[in-house]
């Protein structure tokens, strides 16, 4: 690797000194070309810069984003889940809805495949010095669908909709700590500053497409999305129907490259099956998003392609710390030692998952600390375990979970590994608004039970998995896991601006979490779109959103 | 009683809609927003006050009103039960006529045992089978039963076959034996000897006599279903995506979304009214004891 120092010298000059020690670990080998590209990314460096240094640094090309350019005037079809309840940007929380309205409707930035975040109608961003205040420019030159130019004043008001409690915010949960009404301000028509509670290393991804609701539509926004579907993307609303479809046209006035399908039809399936089978009998194109175990038959089917990407997402399965035999961490520890990941990985999940090391740092986030060794099944160690917690011949306990996906699988190959050391585990499957509850402690299964299985959803930072189901005072933790180093260190990471500070803080909080263990992760389940053959061009995000600009049909 | 039975369930209506990670602040707005939050009383008091004037209210997950979902659910369902209808009844009542008429040969063992077999399958272990059949393999037939938009008569009939063929096969058997049944005893009545001894053709015995009497409690079989295939086609609307009635409600049920909930299960209530009185009033049509008031 033959390193152009003169370049880099160049580069070093206008850099921010935060800037400068990123690039530092990459020339140095601190930071790995890929980490450094999505650290980068959030940074607010432009893609082409970054693959400026990492050439100038030694790496060679990067490789191009841009794919291969298929046939214009296709219509795609997709089949997608149901929008569970009216599509607003303010209170939309479901796959289905979600999917509807980024269609039209875009995000400052796109947090995409390899959680590199690449610019949308932000075209940059910057954090001050202690990462309190990030300060966006935006695009010129979009307009609505309506007709008007998006400027600071649509990003202040879309924003500052979804900090305020009094909209029935589904992103509040995001912003609770982090971003209040107000803070979000315009500094001219094409600049905004978001001066946040606290100091935030990763902020980018909270106005990013992981944060689904964070779409910027027109300040004078009232409500009844659905009568205009009004955005700035790619595509524009040509009909919705309530529970049954939506179609779209490309938009002729877009800002970027126009999108190469004429139309894109989504229909709605409220099962996964008759997706599948809609897919097999050539009704639709995509399905959007498919979970492992259903779709066990496309995976190996010839006609169709799958497309596979690495995700946060997985099932925690929480511990109860302040109670009955789990409040001994070495119990946790037994039960935890008891899984054997490679069968989840290979056999529960069909190869399309990565191992949990019981910490929310996934394989995909640049900050895991992966010199952290990887728990293995290890009975006699677990059933040591047992003995030295006074609990050698073992209990009976209750796991409660929710049947959603391969959750009640899961459980079940649990319940036979913990045998093994004497554990009676009794499951309770409960349909998901059983589970559920009122989702607040003492009226919830899911928060007040000894046990529990809990899907989680995929995001581009652990920030949220580190907060809310494990600080002491997260609202959803249902371990009631309370820990003050671990509470110093979770804030430590949320605040750091710098990868390499970030991994050292991941890495004492893998620790921790592993002596602790107050969360089984046992793997974190891949994102699979399932296209037939001859689409392409298809770009699905882990969090449900599929860009359908650069897709064709053979 | 739906009203009550909805409140038990755990959760509310913010919740279901905004999810179990939303914040409790945007939960309670949202409840707040919907009139949720008010007593019970008072929320039942103002939907039934409603209703009783024709107004069904606003959905709560929606948004908008309740009617047009509820009636263009409705229409679905009663289009798809139609088209079942017409083929099952025919044909069953034809099997079970075919079945006595061949009375424990192996035409009658074939329709009797054969009908019970298929009847006992449940309708999503048909409906995938035969979407595999006619609509994977060989593509015959559209595995969706949404047809497009500005679709004709015909064309909505086309779409209609693959889902009501499950429906087929769950009903064929029951009205077949009905029918069967009712055949048999008609053929050994004395009416029916007495028609044979007076000389009457066998065509004239089988229509005038036999099947005018056979039919009547296959006819109550028929009217009972009706409340099941208009209202509790839950698996096969899924399985065929299909806007029908059964799966609006349980939609709204699974979204607690009150309004629609009991619009719906009153609407399907109505339904079977209707169904029970005309099944009746066709009874009475065809026995003329009933007609007079008598039992002689």
């Amino acid at each position: 690797m033959i390193k152009n120092y003169r370049i880099l010298d160049l580069i070093r000059r206008g850099r921010s000194p935060l800037e400068n020690h990123l690039i530092d670990g990459l020339v140095d080998g601190r930071v790995s070309r890929r980490d450094f590209i999505r650290h980068g990314s959030l940074l607010g460096l432009s893609l082409p810069l970054l693959g400026g240094i990492s050439t100038a640094a030694g790496f060679g090309m990067m490789p191009s984003l841009a794919r291969a350019q298929g046939a214009p005037g296709a219509t795609i079809r997709v089949a997608s889940s149901v929008p569970a309840a009216t599509i607003d940007p303010v209170t939309i929380a479901d796959a289905g809805g979600l999917l509807v309205m980024q269609q039209v409707a875009e995000f400052l930035c796109v947090d995409g495949p390899d959680l590199v975040l690449q610019p949308a109608l932000a075209e940059s961003w910057k954090p001050n010095d202690n990462g309190t205040i990030w300060t966006f420019k935006l695009r010129k030159g979009v307009k609505f669908h309506s007709g008007g130019e998006m400027k600071a004043d649509d990003v202040v008001a879309s924003i500052d909709r979804l900090a305020d409690p009094a909209n029935s915010s589904n992103a509040l949960s995001v912003f609770t700590g982090i971003l209040q009404k107000g803070a979000t301000k315009k500094v001219d028509d094409y600049t905004v500053e978001f001066h946040l509670d606290a100091p935030n290393g990763n902020f980018p991804y909270m106005v990013s497409s992981d944060n689904y609701n964070a779409v910027i539509v027109p300040a004078s926004y009232k409500g009844d999305y659905e009568k205009s579907f009004d955005g700035t993307g790619p595509f524009k609303i040509e009909k919705y129907t309530a529970k049954v479809g939506a179609s779209f046209v490309r938009n002729e006035d877009y800002w970027g490259p126009k999108a190469l399908p004429d139309r894109t039809e989504f229909t709605f399936f409220t099962d996964v099956q008759p997706m599948i089978l809609a897919l097999q009998g050539g009704q639709v194109d995509i399905i959007n998003q498919m979970p492992v175990l259903a779709g066990v038959a496309l995976l190996n089917d010839p006609s169709v392609d799958i497309i596979s990407l690495k995700s946060s997402a997985h099932q925690q399965l929480h511990m109860r710390c302040d109670d009955g035999p789990l409040k001994d961490a070495r119990v946790r520890r037994a039960i935890a030692l008891c899984l054997d990941r490679d069968k989840l990985a290979a056999g529960l999940m069909k190869g399309r998952s990565a191992l949990g090391n019981d910490s929310p740092f996934a394989a995909v986030y640049p900050s895991t600390d992966t010199s952290i060794p990887q728990r293995k099944q290890d009975i006699a160690q677990a059933k040591q375990l047992m003995e030295a917690a006074g609990v050698g011949s073992g209990f009976k306990i209750t796991l409660t979970t929710e049947r959603y996906l391969e959750i009640p699988e899961y459980a079940q190959l649990i319940q036979s590994w913990v045998k093994a050391i004497g554990i009676e585990l009794e499951l309770n499957i409960l349909d998901q608004g059983a589970y559920y509850g009122d989702a607040v402690f003492g009226k919830s299964n899911w928060l007040d039970s000894v046990m529990g299985i809990t899907d989680y959803g995929h995001r581009g930072v652990p920030n949220v998995y580190l907060a809310a189901p494990l600080k002491s005072d997260g609202t959803w933790n249902a371990a009631h896991f309370k820990n003050k180093d671990y509470d110093t260190l979770a804030t430590s990471y949320i605040a750091a601006l710098d990868l390499e500070a970030q991994k050292a803080t991941a890495g004492k909080i893998q620790s921790l979490l592993l002596e602790e263990t107050p969360v089984i992760f046992g793997y974190f389940y891949d994102y699979l779109t399932a296209t037939v053959k001859g689409v392409a061009g298809v770009q699905p995000t882990a969090m449900s959103q599929l860009f359908l600009d650069k897709a064709s049909k053979a | 009683m739906v009203f009550l039975g909805g409140q038990v369930l755990p959760g509310n209506v913010g919740r279901a809609i905004l999810g179990p990670f939303a914040d409790q602040r945007a939960v309670d707005a949202l409840n707040h927003t919907l009139g949720v939050d008010r007593p019970l009383l008072t929320q039942y008091w103002s939907w039934i006050s409603n209703f009783v004037q024709g107004d069904m209210g606003t959905s709560y997950i929606f948004r908008s009103p309740v009617a047009p979902f509820v009636m263009d659910a409705l229409g679905n369902s009663m289009k798809l039960a139609l088209v079942a209808f017409v083929l099952v009844v025919p044909i069953g009542i034809l099997g079970g006529v075919i079945a006595a008429l061949n009375l424990n040969r192996p035409l009658d063992r074939i329709i009797s045992l054969g009908g019970l077999s298929v009847t006992v399958l449940p309708e999503f272990v048909t409906g995938i089978i035969l979407i595999l059949i006619f609509g994977v393999w060989l593509r015959w037939l559209p595995i969706s039963a949404a047809w497009p938009k500005d679709a004709g008569f015909f064309t909505q009939i086309y779409y209609l076959i693959l889902p009501s063929l499950p429906l087929f096969l769950v009903l064929f058997g029951y009205i077949a034996r009905m029918a069967r049944s009712g055949m048999i005893e008609a053929l050994d009545s004395d009416y029916t000897r007495t028609a044979v001894l007076k000389g009457l053709p066998w065509r004239t015995v089988i229509w005038r006599h036999v099947l005018r009497n056979a039919l009547l409690p296959t006819i109550t079989v028929i009217a009972t279903q009706t409340g099941y295939l208009i209202g509790g086609l839950v698996v096969i609307e899924t399985l065929f995506r299909y806007q029908g009635i059964g799966s609006l409600i349980f939609t709204a049920a699974r979204g607690k979304d009150f309004p629609m909930l009991e619009s719906g299960i009153l609407t399907i209530g109505i339904v079977y009214a209707v169904a029970t009185l005309v099944a009746d009033f066709l009874y009475s049509v065809l026995n003329p004891r009933i007609r007079l008031g008598t039992d002689q």
